[in-house]
């Protein structure tokens, strides 16, 4: 220590004291501005997010992206399909599940509101990108008219989700600015939320021109999708127009069942709208049916019912290990590990196969469908044998007696149209139709042995709590 | 004024440097000095460690190791000397100095049997306890050290009234929830502020691979051997010169530092041994076998366990248990001139979990340095690190970890067929526990360092300048194995997953003050403080996951054929910037004031809303003193009344909610964006006003200490992220809405029932406290209430209730003709549904507390600590398929053995039923259970080596002690422990409820401590 600082003054010197007091005061000042202006470094704001071509194309993969999730295709909405159905039964520990597979579902079902929320959420990007798209003033117009029509085409796929489910649910078709409006939703009609999803689907074909992708939506995709949703609204006439419409598109059953659920995802002919799914996002549809054993967690597997359906010598109370199906499907579908029976439609345990939505054979009963009940019913006959002699299962005729599940003489319309139904729910197994099919053609309660009632999901109660306007439906 | 922030950092390095260059200092003519020695007055040995102060000024010093001080640079004239330590009454006189002299006064201290501080530490500085107006505890040194617990939090359980410490889990090194005079906030954290040597330090749960329940809260690295004494401050007035962070209570800890005089060694050593505390009653084989069967025969299902045929008899529990070694070893060195003074210690804790596979060692050291750089100038540095290393075990608290799984497998399995596990191809329902315990790993290595650099500056012989650097910096790494060796696994199937984690935590602080101490005399004393803080903070994570290992010995993340997924968030910083101000006054050291004010802006809120404004306001009077209570003092002995008020703040919330942003959302390998956030510009603080009113007494000459409080707080502005109606496109936002009441009465009691007059005679003293809190809901958004996270969705948030109240269906009993469970049909439509759930009790206990005794005569010493909660209620979650009539495989509790079995047979247990018809899996307050406990939670037998003993090495004050911790829980709950929540420490609302939570160890341990 030097000498000086051992001699200086008591007092200290007056300018040391005002450099101090100055650094000090340097602190505090300076400690209003700065510091508290953090800008977030991954996320964007919302007011500039979609500004230009770049960020709308951007805002539309999100939407896709949306789709992946696991409260939509990667997991419950399909297995929910199957699971409130005759398809497939609760093997795990998820209370949600078990509630579903019994048709006891509560309000506060988890995975009813998964599936709610998801949707919303879905819509909501779409709702963004279609707000704020006609506003950009930089983008090729073009490209704005392609990305809109997607994004009406993916509003749509959400509300028919959510109408087949839930019934009438309320109509949003803007982003919310305010949360006390947004809370004031109430619920619309059945027909309404099916008149908005076929405007939707409107301006859908008007804007969309892509035809050869399956992963987006494409000039096919729309009218496959309306060709569904017409079924669903009983328009048969103009089912069967859309369906015709999809197969003059150039679509064809792909050769081998399998390869619509390829472990790499590889397209075939019968896409027409497919879910990506990777490593990455993957979705949850094998490790759910998988065993144990397999690496799975076994949630759900293949009721013994539909074991029967695929193997009509197959006795439901008898042995599993004599279930031998001549259906390809079913081999493909259902297999036997040790004294397990399970799910094997999805058999990538990582969960990379694309998840089909919308794909040929469905078009082919659709029509098929539509044909018999329009009293078509040679056409109709005719129509969906395409989709069992790919299964490698002989043709129907009218007129001779069918093997299946009350084998008879296939003569009258009920008879081809149950014959039809039968055929979409080994068809479409696993793929979260059966149970929208037994609702819409009102065989749930019979079938399930189900109320009415049971037959709509419940709105998710934390929806009834926090938008009042939103009733419950009957019984819950 | 805009600076950057390696700006900053110069500004902060120039008020250091100038405080350095600015050293003018050392002895002047115009000034004196104070010298003398400090002996004890009963053994006439030095006393050291002793705060000397001069009354009314800023100067003082502490005692060296050989009981001597010097205070220069006095102002001349007549100086009130007042000497402190703890465990000896305060003690002062009156000495003349003159200018340019030495004057001396020594001290003889008298014992006291009290051993309550006399100086805490309140926040920017330290006051007497007889000054103290608002609510505070403390707890020394002693009260927390050698426990077999790894952090801070867990060793303060049952230790001061008011604090309320969880410890959710047995886990070695798990995060631990602590409340202050109960939760107040539904979203934001509940957790108290800890502040180390004036830095607020880092404590949330940083591990992202948490294996559910399982958090790793920043607390643990603190190592509790470093630690002097901790003071909780409680009220909203001692607690809001934190501001925006205090409304959860503040925790105060300062470490030990160093004493002049040569080199003094301390050591510390403990070996002990761990066990489960109990274990669960389960089903043996034949048991099982018999229940799921008349199930079966019940639902006229065929029988799944042929009677006919061999099982095995597994008690799964003892293969996963363990007896499991803990040990702890710490060294220290403290001494110094009378210039510089030093601490330094290094510590070891490690610790092997009951459970095979978990394990938690932590390595630490500590450099405390005081220099009297001048006689105006001291420099403190204050310097931690701490290396941690956790193991914890896969999934415990999830439906496929070694807990559950060793629980939920029925015991007619095997361990081992032949040389390999069994696993589910054998029928197992879930994977093999044991094998989990020995090819899975989940190692976490945490590094941590905590330090500051304080420079005091005695502007004057009552202002002083305080500048501090402080620095908290953590990473930790988390490294994932699933091995593909344990079958029945997803690892299994995809050839074994690894998760490599990266987290890291920093913060720095910088800050300023002033303090001023003044007044003539005794008569009226103001001390007053002011100053600016800002803290940086700044927060990365990263993870990776991979699948594929060509074999389970190549299992790090490099060696994966595919990298599944991979997350994190990029660097976030939030940062807070405040100033704050108090002032102390008292007059005729009898009638006390205290007023104190923080602002604080956070960069957590929108532009409108920053800064956040928290003032408090107390006064004390100590009544005693009164000329009119004279005639009474000798009986009544010291009595203050105490009353406060304060507002103090909660930020704890996510960085940017007050902004609608749009994040990543990736299609396939195309990227893509998606609205992430609704945004809520006008996000405001969550503010808690709290009164206060309390009473020191200390009669029998301070042989009793009795502080009660009555405190009553409100908090409003509840940050919550409130659900909002799904068709929005999101499912909840943050907002200010709702209140919180919490109201309640703490005691706490220290009595020296029998105080001897020599020392090795006998003494008797009992410490005891407890706390009655009472937590209620007030108001919610359209008081519509708010369900919490558990996906089973049995917590709620409503109006009327406190905060996680059960809601469930409510369980009337068994029918005696069908054994059916029957449950209250609530809105009377015929049907049990989701709408006939009711309110059903809640995990907050009516009050909790501890209760210590120590004996002590001849050097030997036995002290018992029991702790105990009453009326919280746990939701024994596990009895959904422990519990459930047979319709999961599970094994099941043996109570389930008293079932219902033919028709007139009364009792609360359902018929087995194979296919659940018994409506026995119904979540119901059946499986509600009461967790009120008291806890053996500590009993140490101590023995000081004679002095004879101790002449080679120069050891002093050594002691052997044999310890036992947590020996028996009295309680009738039916899991392992009733203090548990399998949510974690981040949980609010989602609290007491024990799904296959890790249990507590019992500890048995032998160890030695002395001086050299």
């Amino acid at each position: 220590m030097s000498p000086r600082l051992m001699t200086t003054s008591s007092r200290m010197n007056p300018a040391m004291r005002i450099r101090i007091l100055a650094a000090l005061l340097l602190l505090a000042a300076a400690a209003c501005s700065n510091p508290l202006d953090v800008q977030p470094t991954t996320s964007i704001p919302d007011a500039t997010a979609i500004s230009d071509g770049p960020s709308a194309q951007a805002a539309l993969i999100g939407a896709y992206n949306g789709l992946q999730s696991l409260s939509l295709y990667g997991e419950e909405l399909v297995e929910l399909g199957d699971l409130s159905a005759d398809n497939a039964e609760n093997s795990g520990t998820y209370t949600s599940y078990a509630e579903v597979d019994g048709n006891q579902l509560h309000a506060n079902n988890s995975a009813v509101a998964d599936i709610w929320l998801a949707s919303y959420d879905d819509i909501n990007r779409a709702n963004e990108i279609i707000t704020r798209v006609p506003t950009i003033t930089t983008i090729d117009p073009d490209q704005a008219t392609e990305i809109l029509g997607e994004a009406y085409f993916l509003r749509a796929l959400n509300y028919s989700n959510l109408v087949k489910l839930y019934g009438g649910v309320p109509i949003v078709t803007q982003p919310a600015t305010n949360l006390a409006d947004a809370s004031a939703v109430t619920r619309a009609s059945v027909s309404d939320v099916y008149g908005q999803i076929l405007k939707d689907l409107d301006s859908a074909a008007a804007g969309i021109s892509n035809t050869d992708e399956t992963t987006q939506a494409t000039v096919g995709a729309v009218a496959a999708l309306r060709a569904r949703v017409l079924l669903y609204t009983g328009d048969w006439a103009g089912a069967e127009a859309a369906a015709a419409e999809v197969e003059s598109m150039g679509y064809d059953l792909a050769p081998r069942y399998q390869d619509l659920y390829s472990a790499s995802g590889n397209a075939t002919s019968e896409d027409i709208f497919r879910i990506i799914q990777t490593e990455i996002q993957e979705s949850f549809l094998s490790y759910d049916y998988f065993t144990r054993g397999l690496g799975g967690v076994y949630e759900l597997r293949p009721t013994k019912d539909l074991m029967h359906a695929y193997d009509p010598s197959f006795d439901p109370d008898g042995d599993i290990s004599s279930y031998n199906p001549t259906d390809l499907r079913g081999q493909w579908n259902i297999s036997i590990s040790g004294s397990r029976v399970y799910g094997s439609k999805y058999r990538s345990i990582v969960g990379t196969e694309y998840f089909p939505v919308l794909r040929f054979a469905e078009v082919i009963l659709t029509r098929a469908e539509a044909l018999a009940r329009l009293g078509q019913l040679s056409d109709a006959v005719d129509e969906y044998n395409r989709v069992r002699e790919r299964a490698g299962l002989p043709d129907d005729v009218l007129g001779v007696t069918v093997i299946g599940p009350g084998a008879t003489v296939l003569s009258t319309q009920d008879q081809v149209i149950a014959r039809i139904l039968n055929e979409r729910r080994l068809e479409l197994a696993f793929e979260g139709d059966r149970w929208p099919d037994l609702v819409r053609t009102g065989l749930a309660t019979t079938v399930m042995g189900i109320s009415a009632q049971a037959t709509l999901y419940p709105i998710p109660q934390r929806e009834v709590d926090v938008a009042p306007g939103v009733t419950q439906n009957p019984g819950y | 004024m805009r600076l950057s922030g390696t700006s900053w950092v110069t500004v902060g390095a120039t008020l250091l440097l100038s405080l350095l260059a600015g050293v003018p200092s050392a002895v002047a003519q115009q000034t004196g000095t104070v010298r003398g020695t400090i002996t004890d007055s009963t053994l006439h040995e030095p006393v050291a460690g002793a705060q000397v102060r001069v009354v009314g000024g800023t100067m003082g010093a502490l005692s060296t190791s050989t009981g001597t001080y010097v205070i220069h640079n006095v102002s001349p004239g007549s100086l009130q000397i007042r000497v402190q330590r703890v465990g000896y009454a305060m003690a002062e006189r009156t000495v003349t100095v003159a200018a340019g002299d030495t004057a001396v006064a020594d001290f003889a201290l008298k014992q006291v049997a009290t051993v309550l501080a006399p100086v805490v530490a309140i926040g920017y500085g330290t006051e007497n306890r007889t000054n103290i107006t608002g609510a505070v505890s403390s707890v020394s040194a002693s009260d927390i050290t050698n426990q077999p617990v790894a952090g801070i939090d867990a060793a303060l359980q049952g230790k001061a009234p008011g604090v309320q410490v969880m410890q959710n889990s047995g886990d070695p090194g798990n995060g631990i929830s602590v409340r202050v005079r109960g939760a107040a906030s539904i979203s934001a954290s509940n957790q108290p502020l800890y502040v180390v040597d004036g830095v607020p330090v880092q404590t949330s749960d940083f591990a992202q691979l948490s294996p559910s329940g399982q958090g790793l809260t920043g607390v643990t690295g603190l190592d509790p051997n470093d630690i002097e004494s901790i003071t909780v401050l409680k009220d909203a007035s001692s607690a809001a010169i934190y501001g925006s962070r205090a409304s959860n209570g503040v925790v105060l800890i300062t470490t030990k530092r160093g004493v002049s005089g040569p080199a003094r060694f301390s050591i510390d050593a403990y070996l002990g041994w761990q066990n489960a505390e109990r274990k669960l009653d389960l089903m043996n084989a034949q048991q099982y076998v018999q229940y799921m069967n008349e199930g079966a025969v019940n639902d006229g299902e065929d029988l799944p366990f042929p009677t006919d045929q061999q099982y095995a008899n597994t008690n799964w529990q003892d293969a996963i248990f363990r007896t499991a070694p803990v040990g702890n070893a710490h060294l220290s060195v403290s001494g110094g001139s009378d210039r510089l003074r030093y601490y330094l210690d290094g510590s070891y804790y490690g610790q092997q979990g009951i459970v095979l596979g978990s394990k938690y060692a932590r390595a630490n050291g500590r450099v405390n340095v005081d220099y009297d750089a001048s006689a105006r100038l001291t420099l403190k540095s204050s310097f931690a690190i701490a290396h941690e290393n956790t193991d914890r075990v896969e999934g415990d608290n999830s439906d496929n970890g070694i807990v559950t799984n060793a629980i939920g497998l029925p015991a007619i399995y095997p361990v081992m067929i032949g040389s390999r596990f069994s696993n589910p191809d054998d029928g197992l329902d879930y994977t093999n526990p044991v094998a989990i315990g020995q090819y899975d790993e989940l190692p976490t290595t945490t590094d941590r360092f905590i330090g500051n650099i304080d420079a005091d500056y005695n502007l004057s012989s009552h202002l002083s300048l305080t500048g501090r650097l402080g620095a908290d910096v953590l990473h930790m790494r988390e490294d994932q194995w699933q091995s593909p060796l344990v079958v029945g696994t997803y690892a299994f199937g995809a050839g074994g997953v690894a998760k490599s984690a990266a987290d890291n935590g920093n913060r720095y602080l910088m800050e300023s003050f002033l303090t001023y101490q003044g007044g003539s005399d005794t008569a009226s004393a103001w001390n007053i403080v002011g100053g600016a803080s800002v803290e940086y903070n700044k927060d990365e994570s990263n993870f990776i996951r991979g699948e594929g290992f060509s074999s389970a010995d190549l299992h790090y993340i490099d060696n994966a054929t595919n990298i599944v997924s991979y997350g994190g968030t990029g660097p976030v910083q939030h940062n807070l910037v405040s100033y704050f101000a108090r002032a102390n006054y008292s007059w005729k050291d009898r009638y006390l004031l205290s007023a104190s004010m923080r602002a604080d802006g956070s960069s957590r809120f929108g532009p409108d809303n920053r800064y956040g404004y928290f003032p408090a306001l107390s006064a004390g009077w100590l009544i005693s003193d009164e000329s009119f209570m004279s005639g009474f003092k000798q009986h009544l002995g010291s009595l203050k009344l105490r009353g406060s008020f304060g507002v103090t703040g909660n930020q704890e919330l996510p960085n940017f909610a007050y902004a609608g942003v749009y994040g990543s959302g990736n299609y396939g390998s195309t990227p893509g964006i998606a609205p992430s956030t609704f945004g809520n510009p006008d996000l405001k603080w969550e503010s808690t006003k709290e009164w206060d009113a309390g009473l020191d007494w200390s009669p029998f000459g301070g042989r009793l200490t009795v502080i009660a409080d009555y405190y009553h707080k409100l908090t409003s502005d509840l940050l919550v992220n409130r659900p909002i109606p799904g068709t929005t496109g999101y499912q909840s936002y943050w907002d200010n809405i709702g209140n919180v009441m919490n109201r309640g009465v703490e005691l706490g009691l220290q009595s020296v029932n029998v105080s001897a007059d020599s020392p090795n005679g006998f003494t008797w003293r009992t410490d005891f406290n407890i706390a009655f809190n009472h937590n209620e809901v007030t108001e919610l958004y359209k008081n519509q209430p708010i369900d919490g996270n558990n996906f089973r969705a049995i917590d709620r948030v409503a109006v009327g209730y406190p905060i996680g109240e059960f809601y469930v269906l409510h369980f009337l009993g068994v029918n005696p003709q069908t054994g059916d469970a029957m449950y209250q049909d609530v809105d009377g439509d015929g049907e049990i549904t989701s709408a006939d759930r009711t309110y059903a009790g809640n995990p907050q206990p009516k009050f909790y507390g501890g209760f210590r005794n120590t004996w002590s005569w001849h050097g030997v010493s036995l002290a018992a600590n029991l702790q105990f909660s009453q009326g919280a209620k746990i939701f024994n979650l596990m009895r959904i398929f422990a519990d459930d009539g047979g319709y999961h495989y599970d094994n099941k509790f043996t109570y389930a053995l008293s079932r219902w079995q033919k028709p007139g047979d009364i009792t609360d247990e359902p018929r087995a039923s194979f296919d659940g018809n018994s409506g026995g899996t119904e979540i119901s307050d059946h499986f509600i259970e009461d967790g009120s406990y008291l806890r053996v939670q500590e009993v140490t037998l101590s023995w000081r080596l004679p002095k004879s003993l101790l002449s080679f090495g120069n050891l002093q004050n050594s002691q052997l002690y044999v310890s036992g911790f947590n020996l028996h829980n009295f309680t009738k709950y039916t899991g392992y422990d009733p203090d548990v929540n399998s949510n974690g420490s981040s949980a609010n609302i989602e609290l007491g409820t024990d799904y296959y939570a890790y249990p507590r160890a019992r500890t048995i341990a032998i160890g030695i401590r002395g001086d050299f």
